[in-house]
């Protein structure tokens, strides 16, 4: 049985699942009680305040309860509310948690799930609005994910959840609300695999999170000129190659559309990748659809940076000229 | 809460040994035969010793890192073979040799010990919070210096237990310097326990130089906490003898400390108080004392015997990729 969900109910749902399942899974953040986005509404009611912990604004005390209990053997879900504010603690997300398991000889698992809103496009600037993935995806021993459809997030959250390692996992908040089918049924998405959301054979776009929509609908629209397979990376750590691989050998083109900043992120270090193990395959450059090196305005001026329809649309023209 | 006879000895022996560790490690830097930095523990080894030594292997602990925690760590009960092999990068290092000397020990509760100071504030609460749920009244000793309450992650600690009541004692080994800084110079109290007043955290001072005054404060602390009464605060007043590490010029702001300023610090040193002590109580007679300085001697010898007979850890580069994630 499925029914429609809006995402940010199917994270909720994760959420309650994992937690009577596994009584060592916990929330902690600020404000989740009360409630800032709705998907931990009500869980402090059936949890108790145990396991729906709020902290006071102090996100290295917040994140660093997380981490201690951690190495105790619980398995807790740290939210952010905002995920700018992870940067306030980021020392401790990406080097501590990320690096602790291999520094410290494989002996000890961080089963955390780092969570928080993000993106562009509700005029908050940059501390309500930054991107987070790629800053985590360059940090070794962190997994990074990222749920477009109400599906995906539910099965990734508790594919998170059940990971022995700190999964980075941020969602949109120009999705929250957006519909679609989620089974009732007990189902994870695995940590490590794409999903083409729309088959091919001119053009491959790999487009995540709100994006993914925007190429999707680009595809629609060029439907009878222009052939788009769109691919999902869903998880940017460990990334999906060879479904990438397969689907380029196929189109041959392949944009990118990351709401990152250019610079050092997952659309760089895809096409990097793509040279590497795929340049054989290529018939015009990799071209990535990113925000110019701008910090995220407030105001009006985010549709500057912002991937966008028209962007995207340009982007696949060019590789295809 | 006076000491009996058996935990003075047991305090006495670790102290000797931590002593034997620290010294071993000086030459062995000055040698070129150790890796990384070592900050030399000599007349700050007797607060470790004092917190440590009368937890229960489940207890949590986060050792300081002055002495590298080795006084910490032997009193808590691990051998510190595999932490000598650590420090030199063999592959039977309690870490795979992949920690420097930022090491731990999880079968002991010892889960992290990190270059970036005060850092183990915070996990610190999540252990209290695991202890205070578990319910099998263990405690966490979370030792650290006076440099660390310089960082926001201590103030966050102590708010959250003082919010939560977690079994955590804040262990500060205050020894007057942070690198070359004065402490009196970066922190406005004559005390650095009058940040937990701030909390509502219940504060001890204590002598930094005396490993049995220490010990009883430990006592005194470990028993609040293990009787559900919330964290607790312990200022161990310390020194140091040597530089902050081993190659650094030894500096009081921008001035050398000058040997006057040494010998008074001399003046006090844990391992003679001890040692008088133990002597005018009838503890121990000199020869024991001696006998427990040759098994010490020995017990240093071997650990560094064993940790010298490891291989270099030099894994391939696919098996250090598949060591980044947990299964």
């Amino acid at each position: 049985m499925s029914r429609d969900l809006p995402l940010i109910e199917a994270i909720r749902e994760a959420l309650i699942e994992e937690m009577e399942q596994d009584e060592k899974v916990f929330l902690v953040g600020q404000d989740l009680r009360g409630t800032i986005f709705p998907h931990t509404s009500g869980l402090v009611d059936r949890f108790g305040t145990e396991r729906v912990i709020d902290t006071p604004i102090s996100e290295s005390g917040m994140y660093g309860t997380a981490m201690g209990a951690a190495h105790a053997g619980y398995r807790p879900v740290v939210d952010f509310m905002f995920g700018g504010f992870t940067y306030v603690t980021y020392s401790e997300v990406a080097v501590s948690t990320g690096q602790q398991y291999f520094l410290h000889g494989s002996q000890t698992p961080m089963p955390l799930v780092i969570t928080a809103a993000v993106g562009a496009g509700g005029r908050l600037a940059n501390d309500h609005a930054m991107a987070i993935h790629g800053s985590f995806l360059h940090q070794p021993g962190i997994k990074v994910a990222m749920p477009s459809t109400p599906y995906d997030a539910k099965g990734l959250f508790k594919a998170a959840i059940r990971d022995n390692n700190p999964v980075v996992i941020p969602w949109h908040m120009g999705l929250m609300m957006d519909k679609g089918p989620v089974p009732e049924a007990d189902y994870i998405v695995p940590l490590g695999v794409a999903d083409v959301k729309r088959e091919g054979n001119d053009v491959t776009v790999l487009a995540n999170s709100l994006q993914l929509k925007n190429a999707l609908a680009v595809a629609e629209k060029l439907k009878d000129e222009i052939s788009v397979e769109v691919i999902d990376p869903r998880t940017f750590e460990p990334f999906d190659m060879p479904t990438l691989l397969k689907s380029l050998e196929k189109t041959n083109r392949l944009v990118i559309v990351d709401e990152d900043w250019e610079n050092g992120g997952f659309a760089s270090t895809i096409s990097a990748r793509v040279m590497e193990q795929g340049f054989d395959l290529l018939d015009a450059p990799v071209t990535r659809v990113t925000f110019p090196n701008i910090p995220v305005p407030g105001g009006y001026m985010e549709p500057y940076i912002m991937p966008n329809p028209q962007k995207i649309e340009a982007a696949i023209r060019s590789v295809c000229a | 809460m006076s000491l009996n006879k058996s935990q003075m000895v047991t305090l006495f022996t670790n102290l000797v040994r931590t002593n034997e560790y620290d010294l071993t490690m000086y030459g062995r830097m000055m040698a070129g035969k150790l890796l990384g930095f070592y900050h030399p523990g000599e007349g700050g080894i007797a607060p470790g010793v004092g917190a440590c030594s009368f937890l229960n292997k489940d207890d949590f602990f986060s050792p300081h890192h002055r002495a590298h925690g080795m006084g910490h760590m032997l009193s808590k009960g691990i051998d510190l073979k595999t932490y000598l092999a650590e420090h030199t990068g063999k592959q039977g290092g309690c870490c795979a040799g992949r920690s420097s000397f930022h090491a731990s020990y999880p079968a002991f509760n010892q889960f992290m010990y990190s270059g970036f100071i005060g850092y183990n504030f915070t996990p610190a609460t999540g252990w209290g919070w695991a202890a205070k749920r578990a319910g099998k009244q263990q405690v966490v000793m979370m030792c650290s210096g006076d440099g660390s309450y310089g960082q926001d992650r201590a103030h966050e600690g102590m708010l959250m237990a003082s919010n939560w009541r977690p079994p955590i004692i804040f262990w500060c080994e205050n020894n007057g310097l942070a690198i070359h800084a004065r402490t009196d110079d970066m922190h406005p109290a004559e005390h650095i326990s009058s940040l937990a007043q701030g909390f509502d955290i219940p504060v001890e001072i204590v002598d930094g130089q005396d490993v049995f005054a220490c010990a009883e404060a430990a006592l005194r602390a470990i028993e609040h906490c293990r009787n559900g009464k919330g964290p607790f605060f312990v200022e161990c007043k310390t020194t140091r003898f040597r530089e902050h590490d081993i190659g650094t010029p030894d500096l009081i702001e921008d001035k050398p400390r000058t040997e006057e300023m040494i010998n008074e610090l001399k003046q006090r040193d844990p391992m003679v108080i001890a040692t008088e002590r133990v002597l005018a109580e009838g503890i121990l007679t000199q020869n024991e004392i001696d006998r427990i300085k040759d098994a010490a001697a020995n017990e240093v010898a071997d650990a560094w015997a064993w940790a010298d007979a490891q291989p270099k850890a030099e894994p391939c580069e696919e098996a250090l990729l598949a060591a980044v994630y947990a299964p």
